[in-house]
């Protein structure tokens, strides 16, 4: 029974969250437009979760992904300052991470540098960039066009009540679509069957025929992708671009990506249980801040039930021992 | 199945024990402020002044620091307008929290801005007034000089709070017609300002070699009046009687003019009287009142030698 229930763990964990957090805050918590609410301000940590389970599935890690999107939402800003043109300063900044993720895959799976050391030297590269392209200012006023700024504010209609529309936000849009597809590339693809595969023995992958430097080199270069995507997101949202924006991204996705991988059988990254790993972070912050609990208390527990549902599972593990 | 139990009873162990911190306080207004910016000094005295006054009205106060991030900024603006609390405070630049005023607008609950930048929707944002603070250093400089000779400027226009400052001193210095602007600096700030203003003030001094051919240095800021200072006194020219203003009160500034050297004067803005302004704010619209000035200025002081050890 226990065995069967152990991948539920975390999920029930959920559930408990949400069942605990509904009795303590009635008619606040369990509705529609709070839930729309928490969908939309934890967009861009599941984009950058989605994006960091694609490395994570191979067992690597990508640490530049907060300095990427911090880069990203400067490289836009600039684009818009230089041309006015919303898709062109859309379009460079995804390059951007491209590049990046390019630049990442070669340090690891061409030049051989442990994923920890090379991403932590691009982090760094990242962010000195943005600073340096910034001048280290904020971007903001009319130098984020209405254009951009106005994709997080909208939304499609989902329900009327008097004057009151209630939107789907076009950031939880976004973030659906880049789950979904990564989603669809590391469960329905032949890459993410490899990626999977690396994650268990790269040594056995490459002689089952997989191009493993190949493979590795697209999973960051799908990683950088959805980082700069992550920080379009923000920079929309705030309708500013600032060389730190997206700093805090990069911790709280990996949390995210480790919860979820709590769910797993063998415990392997997936982008549904990302997604769990995300909302346990999400409705967390949103219940607590409901309930006036102190800011830092959602880390001290956030921490709690990584340890605690990785606990269950190794103390299973040790029992069947 | 045990192992789970435990499990699920530990987080609810754990989510009881966060709440009951949050929960301990007296049931009053309820009243959150939320700022990216809580490790800055600055910052902790406006939010201390503040608690201490809300303790005095028996408001429950939750402060919500998001550690530098601004989009959590929205997203706990959305949270807490959720709850409905008799006010929200913020102490970040409104325009980047665009997204979150409107929901806390939508949901009838107002928002103060601390130290923020006015907005159409705050209530009113309490702050320094920048044109007074320029107007009191461009005049004590006037003063000094009897209101004689060629003064140094650095200003930085790009940035409008710095802006309105050099243009308040434009006037006062346009106002005395026996002074003179030699030059007008926009220094680099990418290092904070001290080492630019420094290697441009030694280009000024090498300019005007004479004794008694710069009277005055005034900056809208401390950083370059350091950097202007530094310079002067490795030019060996310290005892020139240069008079040197700039604004901030920060504390490198304070031990400069301390010190007595030519660094005369700076502004010191009074982050607890902002902090405790807000609350007052605060109370005046629990109250009913609807407060019509978009913009609250709490009294800046000049620090001189007299008092810049306080």
């Amino acid at each position: 029974m226990l065995k069967s229930l152990q991948p539920y763990g975390t999920f029930i964990c959920f559930v408990a969250l949400l069942v605990f957090f509904s009795l303590m805050l009635p008619g606040t918590f369990m509705t529609g437009r709070n839930f729309i609410n928490i969908s939309q301000q934890m967009s861009m940590l599941a984009v950058t979760a989605f994006a960091m389970t694609v490395v994570m599935a191979m067992g690597d890690f990508d640490l530049s992904v907060g300095s990427m999107a911090s880069l990203a939402g400067i490289a836009a800003a600039l684009t818009f300052q230089a041309t006015d043109s919303v898709p062109l300063g859309i379009s460079f900044a995804l390059l951007v991470g491209v590049a990046g993720g390019v630049l990442n895959g070669f340090l690891v799976s061409y030049l051989g540098i442990l994923p920890f050391v090379a991403t932590l030297g691009t982090l760094t590269i990242f962010s000195g960039t943005a600073f340096l392209i910034s001048g280290g200012k904020t971007i903001f006023g009319s130098a984020i066009p209405a254009g951009f700024s106005g994709i997080a504010k909208g939304g499609i209609p989902i329900w009327w009540s008097g004057d009151q529309v209630l939107l789907l936000p076009n950031l939880t849009i976004i973030a659906a679509c880049a789950g979904l597809i990564i989603w669809f590339i590391l469960e329905k693809m032949a890459l993410g069957r490899h990626l999977h595969a690396i994650g268990g023995s790269a040594e056995a992958a490459r002689l089952a025929g997989v191009n493993v430097r190949w493979t590795r080199l697209l999973a960051f270069c799908l990683t950088g992708l959805g980082a700069s995507l992550a920080g379009l997101m923000y920079a929309a949202r705030v309708a500013s671009a600032n060389p730190t924006q997206g700093s805090g991204l990069m911790l709280d996705a990996i949390a995210a990506v480790f919860l979820g991988m709590t769910m797993g059988r063998y415990g392997e990254p997936r982008v549904f249980f990302s997604l769990v790993g995300v909302l346990i972070i999400g409705v967390l912050s949103n219940g607590l801040t409901q309930l006036s609990v102190d800011s830092y208390v959602r880390d001290i527990l956030v921490g709690t039930i990584i340890i605690l549902a990785v606990a269950v599972g190794s103390v299973e593990k040790l029992r069947r021992n | 199945m045990n192992m789970v139990r435990r499990t699920v009873l530990s987080f609810a162990a754990a989510c009881a024990w966060g709440m009951m911190s949050g929960l301990a306080a007296a049931a009053g207004e309820k009243i959150t402020v939320i700022t990216p910016y809580l490790a800055q000094p600055g910052t902790q005295f406006y939010v201390t002044a503040f608690q201490d006054k809300a303790k005095a009205n028996g408001w429950e106060v939750n402060v919500v620091d998001t550690k530098g991030d601004v989009a959590a900024v929205i997203s706990r603006l959305e949270d807490a307008a959720n709850q409905k609390p008799a006010a929200i405070v913020i102490n970040v630049d409104p325009s980047q929290v665009t997204a979150g005023l409107e929901a806390a607008k939508a949901a009838g609950v107002p928002v103060f801005g601390m130290d923020a930048g006015a907005s159409p929707l705050l209530a009113t944002n309490v702050t320094s007034n920048g044109y007074s603070m320029a107007a009191d250093t461009a005049a004590y400089v006037a003063n000094r000089i009897n209101g004689k000779g060629k003064v140094v400027m650095f200003v930085f226009d790009a940035f409008p709070p710095v802006q309105q400052r050099g243009i308040i001193a434009d006037v006062i210095f346009k106002n005395n017609p026996d002074i003179k602007i030699l030059d007008r600096v926009t220094p680099d700030v990418k290092d904070g300002g001290i080492a630019d203003s420094r290697a441009k003030m030694e280009a000024i001094l090498s300019a005007n070699p004479d004794k008694g051919s710069i009277s005055a240095v005034w900056a809208a800021w401390d950083q370059p009046a350091l950097g202007a200072l530094q310079a002067i006194e490795a030019a060996g020219r310290g005892g020139e009687g240069i008079v040197i203003t700039g604004i901030d009160a920060n504390p490198e500034a304070r031990a400069a003019i301390a010190k007595g050297s030519n660094f005369e004067a700076t502004m010191a803005q009074d982050f607890s009287g902002i902090g405790s302004a807000v609350a007052d704010a605060v109370k005046r619209q629990i109250a009913g009142e609807k407060i019509k000035q978009s913009v609250i200025y709490v009294p800046t002081k000049l620090i001189t030698a007299a008092n810049a050890k306080e």
